[in-house]
């Protein structure tokens, strides 16, 4: 089997996921969903239960055969092989531990059936404990092992096979939070070591935006957006990914007019708001759109930007302390509420009092333009 | 300080001074019945098969009944019959009830409750109809008989299958729910994780989900085995007179009510209750070994 990586050199890990879709009766799980995962990427999977990220996980490993589309493994269409002669293991939500076994043999059984030589199985066995940092466990039962130890043999299961591809299917669910951290960075470091392409499912953003080099957001069973994590927090390119993805505020815009890249509505008063267009984002009706922008990237009463900046006045209605920052609501004239993250980097600096009325300016740059309609129904289910 | 520590004991105390007063209470009828109905006939019977001259209880003590039965060669034959029946009946049982209770664990999904239900309602149907409505199932002019052409096939009824077919048929609820209880408490993972390590159907049910549900295998056998070891009625209706098909519950009966041989009868029976303990306490002890921790 370690021939297959050596063998395809250039494509080695490397995962295609071509057009597939897939329903479960009259649900469409996966909708037209192609992605292209380089391998050796910890390639994550991102949105609320039901969006069609475990599905397509399960299409890879092979559990759920697509309707239509190909699945490509290596540059080998591996649609229809089953799952038990694919190249991938799968990390499951529940772990999957064979209870009756101790946790080399529990790790020893994909070998074992693959029917490796005895020393070939041990030697494995024991590089893989120590990778995962499991030396000393190894005659215990899983019911004997902790939630993260627990983790860290179907981890290792799944690794001694050396799979062109490790699939995790939201993997710390099940632990607690400050062990779920540990194991955040446990698995970034796994994957740096052994250069594994890692496909990794979750709903928690902030633990794909902590391990990956890429991540998916899909919703409703598409794919909305395909991004490093730096980009899809900046860039989001729709409505739901915006929100998705940490906090962001979205407003009505209606383009009054253009300034190059950048477009303006004029709120009278020597007031407006700017924001940055892409390619078709004016191409809803009548020029209507919504835009994004960031709490923390809003300044208060602050002097000139350097640029072309939005410029708007607003009542505080709510001021609440969070320690590092300090959130304000305020109501604009639109009647629309904007959040505005404060950072408190200064011992004493005195916060804005609901009731009063302030200036707040941001960058043109900061605020991105979502395409009309689709934008509209997405802040619907927000509000 | 002290004073609040001390009520607070006291007030912890109180209440498992009384649930023990009431455990008394709750097991004081029913550990009273059974002295009366159930170890004191036990006495009698131990008594009647160690007596010279059953039932003179005052004929002198012996173990020649226990030595006689035990030499006897009918005794041998009856228990190798049996042995025989029982075995063949629940490795039967078990090639039916492994796959049937695995199909309800893990696929039956909404006709799961429905088939859990059918098997309660098999067993609670009475032993002897379930019993006899084999006889007219098996009969010369039966159903089968009816719809095979040709001459009656004579070796349906009154015959060991028919014996073998009816324990069958009389135990399987006892079979099946065990194993599926054991299999429920399965995490359904566990075989997709199997799956996904290149493990075939076969290796899954060898390696997986055999040795997941043998606590609930072993106790199959403590409940169905061990009752069929001393089953007559069975054996009564649809077993042969050829003597093929006669078992120990059986000879045990005859021994006492026809020819009320009780040092005979009464040994006998210790005889098989040592056995069958001893299968007990060997099915129970893999039973417990192949139990998980929790």
């Amino acid at each position: 089997m370690t021939g297959v990586r050596d063998d395809r050199a250039g494509r080695a890990g490397e995962i295609e996921i071509d057009a597939c879709t897939k329903a479960f009766g009259d649900t469409v799980a996966v909708d037209d969903v192609t992605l292209k995962i380089p391998g050796g990427e910890f390639f994550s999977m991102l949105g609320p239960s039901g969006c069609g990220k475990t599905t397509t996980l399960r299409m890879i490993a092979g559990f759920e055969t697509p309707d239509a589309g190909r699945i490509i493994l290596q540059g080998a269409d591996v649609t229809r092989v089953s799952p038990q002669k694919r190249n991938v293991n799968m990390v499951f939500q529940s772990y999957g531990l064979f209870p009756h076994m101790t946790v080399v043999e529990n790790v020893a059984f994909g070998l074992k059936i693959k029917r490796l030589a005895r020393d070939e199985i041990a030697s494995r066995v024991t590089e893989v404990m120590r990778t995962v940092r499991l030396e000393g466990m190894e005659d215990r039962r899983p019911a004997q092992l902790s939630g993260g130890q627990q983790q860290r043999v179907a981890l290792a299961r799944a690794l001694v096979n050396r799979p062109a591809a490790l699939l995790l299917d939201e993997p710390l669910g099940a632990l607690d939070l400050q062990l779920r951290k540990e194991m955040q960075l446990e698995l970034k470091r796994l994957q740096t070591a052994t250069g594994t392409t890692f496909v990794y499912v979750t709903h928690d953003q902030e633990e794909a935006m902590t391990m990956s080099d890429r991540i998916a957001v899909m919703n409703g069973g598409v794919v909305e957006q395909v991004a490093r994590p730096r980009e899809l927090y900046q860039h989001p390119a729709s409505a739901f990914v915006a929100g998705f993805i940490g906090v962001s505020n979205l407003l009505s815009f209606r383009v009054d007019r253009r300034e190059g890249d950048t477009v303006v509505m004029d709120l009278g008063d020597g007031q407006w708001i700017c924001a940055t267009s892409g390619a078709d984002a004016t191409s809803g009706p009548a020029g209507s759109a919504m835009i994004t922008v960031r709490p923390e990237w809003i300044k208060v009463g602050e002097a000139d930007l350097n640029g072309r900046d939005s410029r708007v006045r607003g009542t505080v209605t709510d001021v609440v302390y969070l320690g590092s920052v300090t959130q304000l609501l305020v109501l604009l004239p639109t009647g629309e509420r904007l959040m505005v993250h404060r950072l408190n980097d200064q011992v004493g600096g005195l916060d804005p009092s609901p009731g009063q009325v302030v200036e707040l300016r941001w960058a043109a740059e900061h605020s991105y333009v979502i395409a009309g309609a689709e934008a509209q129904g997405a802040a619907d289910r927000k509000g | 300080m002290d004073v609040a520590l001390g009520t607070s004991t006291a007030r912890t105390q109180a209440p498992r001074r009384r649930s023990r007063r009431g455990a008394f209470g709750i097991l004081f009828t029913p550990v009273t019945l059974l002295m009366i109905l159930f170890l004191a006939p036990l006495a009698i019977m131990v008594q009647m098969s160690v007596v010279r001259f059953p039932p003179a209880t005052d004929s002198g003590y012996t173990l020649s009944h226990y030595a006689d039965v035990l030499t006897n060669e009918l005794n041998r034959t009856i228990a190798l019959n049996t042995a025989f029946i029982a075995t063949t009946s629940m490795t039967v049982m078990l090639l039916i009830a492994i796959p049937l209770a695995y199909y309800m664990a893990f696929k039956a999904r909404r006709w799961e409750v429905l088939m859990l239900v059918a098997l309660v309602l098999a067993d609670e149907l009475a032993p002897v109809v379930k019993i006899y409505a084999w006889q007219t199932i098996l009969g010369r002019n039966g159903i089968v008989n009816w719809a095979i052409p040709g001459a009656p096939v004579e070796w349906l009824l009154y015959s060991r299958f028919a014996v073998i077919l009816t324990l069958t048929t009389t135990y399987i609820t006892y079979t099946t729910i065990p194993i599926y209880a054991a299999m429920k408490a399965i995490e359904p993972s566990v075989f997709e994780a199997a799956v996904d390590l290149g493990a075939s159907a076969w290796q899954q049910t060898r390696k997986i989900l055999l040795p997941l549900a043998a606590p609930g295998i072993f106790i199959a056998l403590i409940l169905v085995y061990i009752p069929m070891l001393t089953d007559f009625v069975t054996s009564d209706i649809v077993g042969g007179a050829g003597g093929g098909t006669y078992m120990m519950g059986q000879r045990v009966r005859d021994l006492i009510y026809q020819g009320v041989n009780w040092g005979a009868g009464a040994s006998l029976n210790f005889i098989m209750l040592g056995v069958s303990v001893l299968l007990a306490l060997v099915a129970y002890r893999l039973a417990k070994l192949n139990r998980m921790e929790p």
